[in-house]
């Protein structure tokens, strides 16, 4: 076997497992969305009902994608194609920077390049097994499609725009691998361009032109600065065009073309943007580990907070798109009349919209600040702190406070940008108040997850990332996708986020938030009291 | 002189595997004792106890007097602690961590005499404070922890196999130190597996194996059950017979055997009275003494 072949084989086996389950659950996605859809919105009528509402709501089609038609095929691709390609993306780029900037970091990777597979040979070798996991997904989510009964074309188009996508993205995780010294930053600044290219497109459609029948859209050009966007546009079901992929190739070409010459010409473990220099001492106030929880977590929290920012921007501004829309199309104006009642405005549902993933981005964040508690435990730093006068359930309190102060950041940070927002966009100044409570009704569900899982951190340390992150990529899917699907009150509302209270107008409806927040309160006492007991458990 | 270190019984399991197996320890104020074995016979695991970081399955440790589980915080403000595998954060500098390690030790009112005694390790170290964690090989990330160690003062030093990744001239550097704090007054616990930085440093040792205490005394006491080493040109002659002469081989043109240590006279007269040339006579070093208890392990 060649060195290229031999380094592929090694990067099949090693993620195996981790490839599979995003390419298997891609494809369920792909399933479920197609066989849900046509179950919930059987009809001609129901579709255009909601196309003619997307249209004229810039949060669906920002959650959503671009409006092309009304059949029940183009139906279900609006509904799901730029998460099928989310999913893609973000599988490639981990796929990318785990197998190139980590195996750096970690001194396996000159293992490697001492052997006659050196410098260039890795590369490429990831290179072949990320286009060979996008091939896969491509073709998985156009099996899932066409088991569905959706045109055979069609279907086709579709997986190969996902997976293009995905390979367009894995080059730019390799290329984020060669700019960045560290897998934790490759991996930040990868993810993040997944998904502010996820949200250029929806801001594209977003700011698109409707169609006169109110069920097309054309996009506006953010959306063509996006591999996602890109992928929208060949029209899966109606026109059918593969013109834009050739946008992925010309990206995917200038991309790899840059990731060699950066690989040929730097040295082993050294990157384009290098370490900056530490301090020689600490600061003053550098004193605590409460001090070292928030170093830590630092740039997280901001990179978060960032994150709530835009919702908060698409909150307090979408309004004012509605009703720039409604002037020009009335037809358009017709649709929100009808769908503002029940006591909720158009624009106090648009400032809900996009607070629920403010503070599922605040979840996350809490999410994370446990998950770190488990990185210093295993990796062997939290024994260099304990074996000073700290006591465990200090250490442990302090992140938790850390974590507390991201989820309020998030919100702080999306409600302050909602309230400028909607001042500067000149919407009724009675939206303030709105998107304070709507802020506030976010709390209980972020800080039920955290305590939750500070509880599992405290009695299953080895779960702790594996189940923060999973319970909440559920409760995701299912808060985004339970109603499409038709998926029952049931399981819909088990999700925390489904029982936050509603705090809009004079009647606020508390729903479930006090029972979570006091959920919450109880896990974080009784995580306190069982960490006193707790070893250090370094496995 | 009172006991600082005392464990007896001591057990340890995780799950099936039994770490510890009845470890006996006794350590007095202000020596400095070896805790000598190989890897995985348990060193760790009891240091580990001794810091409250893990709990005893059975048997009994404190330090100081006092349950290592139930007053870490009170005992830690007395010890220094050196893991053998130092873990740094990879976005911290050395120097921040240094710092942030010692002020979490001090008392208030310390900052200038550290300020001076931590100038003072890194030059002698020769410890570049301003990389980030992740930068730092093996043998600097243990200097991360030494300087935090000896930059305050403690009385007691848990050294858990501190030198493995130093080079000859940072070793001298850490020998000095522990002596110096020694001197001070402190107890030191050295884990180690390398004989000749216990046999330079130690007042006593203690040698554990699968998780119990094998042998504990002084290097005096312990050299007292080995053999000496003795060896000599072997000329022409290759028929050898003399007293109290064990494991006589001949090998490139020299005789090597082994005596009692405690009972050399016969041997030694006899080797006077066949007048050899080349004579060397060697003390049990603590290789050797590790080969009697583990066989292969040296």
């Amino acid at each position: 076997m060649s060195a290229l072949t031999t380094l592929v084989a090694q990067r099949v086996r090693r993620n195996r497992v981790t490839v599979t389950i995003w390419v298997a659950s891609t494809g369920f996605l792909a399933f479920v969305a197609a066989i849900g859809v046509a179950r919930e919105y059987g009809t001609d009528e129901d579709r255009e009902s909601i196309l003619r509402l997307a249209v004229a709501n810039p949060a669906i089609l920002l959650l959503r994608g671009l409006p092309q038609g009304a059949s029940l095929d183009q139906f279900i691709f609006f509904q799901i194609f730029t998460y099928l390609a989310l999913m893609a993306g973000l599988m490639s780029t981990f796929l990318a920077v785990r197998h190139s900037r980590t195996e750096e970091e970690t001194g396996r990777a000159e293992l490697i390049a001492s052997t006659p597979a050196a410098r260039r040979t890795p590369t490429t070798a990831t290179l072949i097994h990320g286009i060979g996991a996008n091939i896969a997904l491509a073709l998985l989510v156009a099996g899932a499609f066409m088991a569905a009964g959706l045109d055979a074309v069609g279907a086709l188009l579709c997986g190969a725009a996902a997976g293009a996508a995905g390979v367009a993205y894995l080059t730019v995780g390799l290329l984020a691998a060669q700019l960045f010294r560290t897998s934790r930053a490759a991996n930040s600044v990868s993810v993040a361009v997944v998904l502010s290219t996820f949200l250029l497109r929806g801001v594209g459609d977003a700011l698109g032109t409707p169609g006169d029948d109110g069920l097309h859209m054309t996009s506006a050009w953010p959306s063509w600065l996006s591999p996602i966007g890109w992928g929208q546009h060949v029209d899966a079901f109606g026109t059918n065009t593969p013109l834009p992929l050739l946008l992925q190739l010309a990206l995917v070409i200038a991309v790899t073309a840059a990731v060699y010459a950066l690989q040929s010409s730097r040295d082993s473990g050294a990157s384009l943007i290098a370490d900056s220099p530490g301090r020689l001492t600490a600061a003053p106030a550098f004193r605590s580990n409460l001090a070292l929880a928030w170093r830590l977590h630092r740039t997280s929290v901001i990179g978060w907070a960032i994150g709530g920012a835009a919702c908060g921007l698409f909150a307090g501004s979408l309004s004012s798109l509605v009703r720039q829309a409604a002037d020009s199309t009335p037809a358009i104006g017709d649709t929100l009349s009808a769908i503002s009642g029940a006591g909720t405005t158009l624009d106090q549902a648009l400032i809900s919209i996009m607070f629920s993933i403010a503070g599922v981005l605040a979840a996350a964040a809490a999410i994370q600040s446990v998950i770190r508690l488990r990185q210093e435990e295993a990796g062997g730093t939290a024994e260099l702190l304990l074996s000073t006068p700290l006591s465990r359930v200090r250490w442990f309190a302090d992140f938790l406070v850390v974590a507390v102060v991201a989820v309020v950041a998030v919100l702080l940070s999306a409600a302050s940008v909602a309230v400028v927002a909607v001042i500067a966009t000149g919407s009724d100044s009675s939206l303030v108040g709105d998107v304070a409570g709507i802020a506030v009704a976010q709390l209980p569900a972020a800080l039920l997850f955290l305590g939750a899982l500070a509880l599992v951190f405290v009695v299953a340390p080895a779960w702790t990332a594996g189940l923060g992150w999973s319970v909440l990529g559920l409760t995701f899917f299912v808060g985004v996708f339970g109603p499409l699907l038709g998926l029952p009150d049931a399981v819909t509302h088990i999700s925390p986020f489904a029982n936050s209270p509603v705090l809009i107008g004079d009647e606020p409806e508390w729903n479930g938030g006090f029972t979570m927040l006091a959920v919450a309160l109880a896990a974080v006492a009784a995580s306190l009291v069982l960490m006193r007991r707790r070893a250090l458990r370094s496995t | 002189m009172s006991t600082v270190i005392d464990v007896a019984g001591l057990t340890k399991t995780y799950g099936r595997v039994r770490a510890l197996d009845g470890l006996d320890l006794t350590v007095a104020a202000g020596e400095i004792h070896g805790f000598l074995g190989p890897n995985g016979a348990g060193k760790s695991t009891t240091i580990r106890i001794l810091l409250g970081l893990a709990k005893a399955t059975g048997g009994s440790a404190s330090v100081f007097g006092k349950d290592p589980w139930n007053d870490a915080i009170g005992l830690h403000r007395r010890m220094a602690y050196v893991p053998g595998d130092v873990a740094l954060w990879s976005n911290l500098s050395g120097g921040e961590a240094i710092d942030l390690i010692s002020r979490l030790r001090q008392s208030a009112g310390e900052a200038k005499a550290y300020a001076a005694r931590r100038a003072r390790l890194i030059e002698e170290f020769q410890f570049d404070p301003s990389k980030k964690g992740r930068a730092y090989s093996k043998g600097n990330r243990q200097k991360v922890a030494l300087i935090a160690a000896f930059a305050t003062p403690a009385d007691l030093y848990i050294l858990d196999e501190p030198t493995s990744g130093l080079d000859p001239l940072m070793e001298a550097v850490f020998n000095r130190e522990v002596r110096r704090v020694s001197d001070e007054g402190a107890t030191v616990l050295l884990s180690s597996h390398i004989l000749s930085e216990v046999e330079q440093l130690c007042d006593r040792v203690s040698i554990i194996r699968a998780g119990r205490t094998a042998e504990t005394g002084t290097l005096a006491e312990l050299r007292h059950l080995t053999r000496t080493e003795i060896a000599f040109a072997a000329g022409d002659r290759v028929d050898w017979s003399i007293p109290g002469a064990n494991d006589l081989v001949v090998e490139n043109g020299r005789v090597r055997l082994t005596a009692d240590s405690a009972n050399l006279a016969p041997t030694l007269s006899a080797l006077a009275s066949l007048s050899v040339q080349g004579l060397t006579v060697a003390p049990a070093s603590l290789e050797e003494l590790f080969l009697r208890h583990y066989g292969d392990v040296a």
